[in-house]
């Protein structure tokens, strides 16, 4: 009798949220894998169905992959810029917590993360100015040929790399402060005794016990590498004067598709590819968890 | 460290020394890592610094080279011009109309359905939960394109409800509610309150809802701070100027025939602004909710 | 009565939300007037006119409202596209769009044909030539109201011509590589500071393929011609197709004379940070503004220029006003203050714009081209973004690529394969020819 009333509530409180969940989620996910089988273009009533064509053309469409090509190569570059740089710095900023500056450190480490980011992008793109941004002044000054940073096809892709991880590492700071901080004390106090140096104990012990904290960063990095967008936009758009060279990424390709070339179905097609691959990562992600659990 | 506190007994001259010795050493260490943690810090905070200076700066001076970091002849025309030429009060207010709408909606749907998900272990509750779980990991950008028909279907597009849809619900949120609940909320506290006679929405209001204050708090920031760094959707549901959030208007401000960096600046700098200010406000809020994300396993 | 029923609307939904922000938010949204015209434009320059032509009309609508919205092209054209399949936008808007671009809406009957009266005042070749009536009609139905063109010219900076002993614009291609050299201004280490000549080889979307089909077509070829039957090939896997990318690269690697970090478009050569460019008339209208004291003249291009034509199409039900909007902007008084505070040419015919054209020389090069000036337009195919967009994208590889300069081997496999991509979606969409 209580069970019931009980559950009678349950599902009356839940009722609201599933269906907005159902609405404005399971519905629209459902229709993206549904819409990559069809061909369709917004503007005309036929629909018809294509079967795997959208994804077998997607496999010879050499602007998709040079996005897919743009958008791992980001992925992984922002993983590998911030990962150790986010350890190290977490790692300082854990030994001097106690310091008055720790608020300060954690404050200016933390707010690219929180900024709006189309001001931050826009301050980026006149950092790396050819002509007038203040980083090739500094490499000019100390005698480095100035480099043509957003227009190279290789440095403008290097740049959306180094503005997204200045993004990124705050949060990967913040998430390892917090695994510093969940870290046994003894078993430092143990190694120090040992005669372990600061950084040895870094190398051998906090590193191989942050690995969870690792895994959990580097998937979260690279599932928000794989989604980059914004960026590559404000750093190559501008009607005029000096635009940058486009970076070609996923979202960005997804959205021409669908909203300027009007294939929506092609569109969908490449939004189930990301999906594959986020899935793809995450389950890796579980399956390395498992297997630590294991031995 | 605590434990050099606690084997201060008996301190032998030698021992003395050498404390005198260590604690020297830990003062270099300390000022060494205090060197690196400074530039590190303003190495991160530069870039704004520059956008900020570069808002002073006259047309002249932003042309100049090599560039100037400090404006050499600072001027307010950039900020006039961008507050009398663009609706940017107008854009930073839908932002935070739709951040807040938001911020609301998540607070609101996680704080129910987390509580059910946490003490509610019926068999069907698990079975939803684990839908909700499972599509936590698919990003927003692969489902917007038929969201935004959803939208459009529904007559929202350019206004704040538009904006709303995407952002109604987040299962980090749920999850992180549910969590809390489990670990924050004993079972007897809500079977005394039900012998007496309470009601299941009294016991929500009443006896759930204080005690999650602090996890609802921190959800609050995340949820906002995620609202107004939205780009993506806001870039395809709103098309006119009078409904764009600020992050769209600004990366539409420079597509505009010819670009005034100064401006462009100033219009950033401006938008700066409040986000610094709520960050240095909520920090410990947020950090607290940012924190929490990495609990996940 | 009105308004009591909005604040009514107002109280239910904020009780819901319980929030006083959205309160004030809401009581911003709700605010619409019977009266209320909307134009869509893709030229933020284009605004003010607009609202000139929206002032005009007061005396015969006191009540009429018309708002603005004037932003970049690109996104102007996907809004166009979203608001058009059934969204977002209520009352009657006012939508400017090139020829070539409304296709792909006409195909969908999209967009609605004009009232009779419109039809009649479009089709009277006393007010428009057929060029432009066939753009703004299909199958033999009007759609829209030409406005103006989108027409390129040579833009050079008269002091930097005078200081490098040149006291002509060039008349050949050959010619334009042999001032770029020129013109270009170097720093100590040899380093162009000032480009000689400004191309667009960077950025993203469309405008580079049509830069780059500007200067093709000095040389005879073209994107895309027609083939009959509706149907389309590609042009420039051949010489001209060769030369016109020979000439890019070779500026901007053999050369250097300019590059593609450098300042560029009208921003550059108001700054003097270029000598010369090829752009529409609208710069006349920028310089003006931006640099009224640059000593500048126009002249035209070797052998043609594009001309695109974009009309004004009205949407929405009773969509009366809107149409005697179009045909308002249309009225000589307007067209002439266009051209003057603008500077995009108008398409109407028969309206006397000496008034404007005596004071500033620099529009003869756009009206008084010499005979057998060629003009080119872009194909009224629903996918000709795209094909554009594709374009570009390999062009922005090609501009990149230092040692494709040299070898007309390499320049030729790149322009047969653009081709074969180009030819890829042409096929796709039926368009074909085969």
């Amino acid at each position: 009798m209580l069970k019931r009333k009980r559950f009678f509530f349950a599902i009356l409180a839940i009722l609201p949220t599933l269906a907005i969940f159902a609405y404005v989620r399971l519905y629209p996910i459902a229709d993206t894998l549904r819409l990559s089988l069809f061909q369709w273009n917004i503007l005309s009533k036929n629909k018809p169905f294509i079967g795997l064509a959208n994804f077998r053309e997607l496999l010879g469409d050499h602007l998709f992959l040079d996005a897919l090509i743009n958008t791992t190569i980001i992925a992984f570059g922002v993983l590998v810029l911030t990962i150790p740089m986010a350890m190290i710095i977490a790692a300082m900023l854990f030994h001097r917590t106690r310091s008055r500056m720790a608020g300060f450190y954690e404050t200016a480490v933390f707010i690219p993360h929180v900024v709006s980011l189309v001001p931050a992008a826009m301050a980026w793109k006149w950092i790396f100015d050819a002509r007038l941004g203040p980083l090739n002044a500094l490499l000019d000054f100390i005698g480095i040929p100035m480099q043509n940073w957003l227009f190279d096809p290789v440095l403008s892709v290097i740049c959306i790399i180094v503005l997204c991880s200045w993004q990124a590492l705050g949060y990967a700071v913040l998430i390892y402060l917090v695994g510093f901080k969940n870290l046994p004390v003894s078993l430092y106090e143990a190694a120090k005794l040992d005669g372990a140096s600061g950084p040895q104990s870094f190398w051998h012990l906090s590193i191989p016990m942050l690995k969870p904290i690792t895994l959990y960063v580097s998937v979260v990095t690279l599932v928000s590498g794989f989604n980059v967008y914004a960026q590559a936009f404000v750093l190559a758009s501008d009607a005029q004067g000096a635009p940058g060279r486009q970076v070609r990424v996923l979202v960005l390709d997804m959205l021409e598709n669908s909203f300027r070339n009007y294939r929506v179905g092609y569109a969908a097609s490449e939004a189930v590819v990301l999906l594959v691959i986020v899935l793809g990562l995450t389950l890796i992600q579980f399956s390395m968890l498992r297997e630590r659990g294991k031995s | 460290m605590t434990f050099e506190t606690m084997r201060h007994t008996e301190q032998t001259a030698e021992e003395l020394a050498e404390g005198v010795r260590l604690r020297r050493r830990k003062k270099l260490t300390n000022l060494a890592i205090d060197i690196f943690l400074l530039s590190v810090s303003v190495l991160m905070l530069l870039p704004l610094v520059l956008l900020v200076a570069n808002a002073f700066k006259t047309p002249a001076e932003m042309l100049a080279w090599p560039p100037t970091i400090v404006p050499g002849d600072p001027t307010l025309d950039n900020f006039k011009a961008v507050l009398s030429e663009t609706p940017l009060l107008r854009w930073i207010g839908n932002s935070i109309a739709f951040a807040v709408m938001s911020t609301i909606a998540i607070v609101a749907t996680s704080a129910i359905a987390g509580y059910v998900f946490g003490k509610f272990r019926f068999a069907t509750m698990n079975v939803l939960f684990a839908l909700f779980l499972a599509t936590a990991i698919v990003p927003f950008e692969v489902y917007m394109i038929p969201l935004y028909f959803q939208a459009k279907s529904l007559g929202i597009l350019n206004s704040v409800w538009g904006l709303l849809l995407g952002y109604l619900v987040m299962s980090f949120g749920i999850f992180l509610i549910r969590q809390n609940v489990i670990h924050s909320i004993p079972d007897e506290l809500l079977e005394a309150a039900r012998i007496d006679g309470a009601g299941e929405f009294w016991i929500f209001f009443r006896i759930v809802l204080p005690l999650l204050r602090g996890a609802l708090g921190a959800l609050a920031v995340l949820a906002f701070f995620q609202a107004w760094t939205a780009f993506a959707w806001p870039m395809i549901v709103t098309t006119t100027r009078s409904s764009y959030t600020i992050e769209v208007g600004l990366a539409l401000f420079q597509t505009g025939f010819t670009v005034d960096l100064g401006r462009l600046s100033a219009a950033s700098a401006t938008v700066l602004i409040p986000s610094i200010l709520l960050f240095v406000i909520l920090r410990r809020n947020f950090v607290q909710g940012v924190a929490s994300t990495g609990l996940k396993e | 009565m009105k308004n009591a029923y909005s604040k009514l609307k107002i109280s239910t939904r904020a009780l819901a939300m319980s929030t006083a922000l959205a309160v004030t938010f809401l009581s911003g949204v709700t605010v619409a007037s019977a009266e209320t015209l909307t134009v869509w434009s893709g030229y933020p320059e284009m605004a003010p006119f607009y609202q000139h032509v929206a002032d005009g009309m007061k005396a015969a609508h006191p009540d009429l409202e018309v708002q603005v919205e004037a932003i970049a092209l690109r996104e102007h054209e996907k809004r166009v596209a979203l608001g058009l399949t059934g969204g977002g936008q209520d009352g009657v808007t006012v939508i400017e769009l090139s020829g070539s671009t409304a296709t792909r809406y006409l195909e969908n009957d999209l967009l609605p044909e004009a009232p009779s009266d419109i039809s009649t005042f479009v089709k009277d070749p006393k007010n428009f030539g057929t060029f432009f009536s066939d753009i703004a009609s299909s199958n033999g139905k009007v759609y829209g109201v030409p406005l103006f063109r989108g027409q390129g010219s040579l833009f050079y900076n008269t002091d930097m011509f005078k200081a490098a002993g040149l006291t002509t614009p060039p008349k050949t291609m050959e010619e334009f590589t042999e001032y770029a050299k020129k013109l270009t201004q170097r720093d100590a280490s040899g380093k162009a500071t000032v480009s000689g000549w400004s191309l667009r080889l960077s950025g993203g979307g469309q405008g580079i393929a049509e830069k780059f089909w500007t200067n093709l077509h000095q040389f005879g070829g073209a994107i895309l011609v027609p083939a009959g039957e509706g149907k389309w090939k590609t042009d420039f896997a051949n010489e001209a197709g060769r030369k016109a990318l020979k000439q890019y690269l070779d500026l901007v690697f053999t050369q250097k004379s300019v590059t593609p970090e450098m300042p560029a478009d009208a921003d550059a050569f108001e700054r003097g940070q270029t000598a010369m460019f090829i752009r529409e008339s609208w710069v006349i209208g920028d310089i003006a503004k931006k640099a009224p004291g640059l000593k500048y003249a126009t002249a035209p291009l070797p052998t043609g220029s594009i001309a695109l034509p974009t009309n004004l199409y009205v949407v929405g039900e009773d969509g009366k006003v809107g149409w005697e909007f179009a045909k308002a902007a249309n009225s000589p008084e307007n067209l002439v203050w266009l051209l003057q505070n603008v500077g995009w040419l108008p398409n109407r015919a028969g309206i006397d714009y000496t008034s404007v054209t005596a004071k500033q020389p620099a529009f003869a090069a756009f009206v008084d081209y010499p005979k057998g000036y060629k003009f080119f337009t872009l194909p009224s195919i629903g996918p000709i973004e795209e094909v554009l967009t594709r374009v570009a994208a390999q062009l922005v590889v090609a501009f990149a690529d230092a040692s494709m300069a040299t070898d007309d081997a390499k320049i030729d496999a790149f322009l047969k394969k653009t081709s074969d991509e180009v030819n890829t979606i042409l096929d796709r969409e039926g368009l074909l020819t085969k």
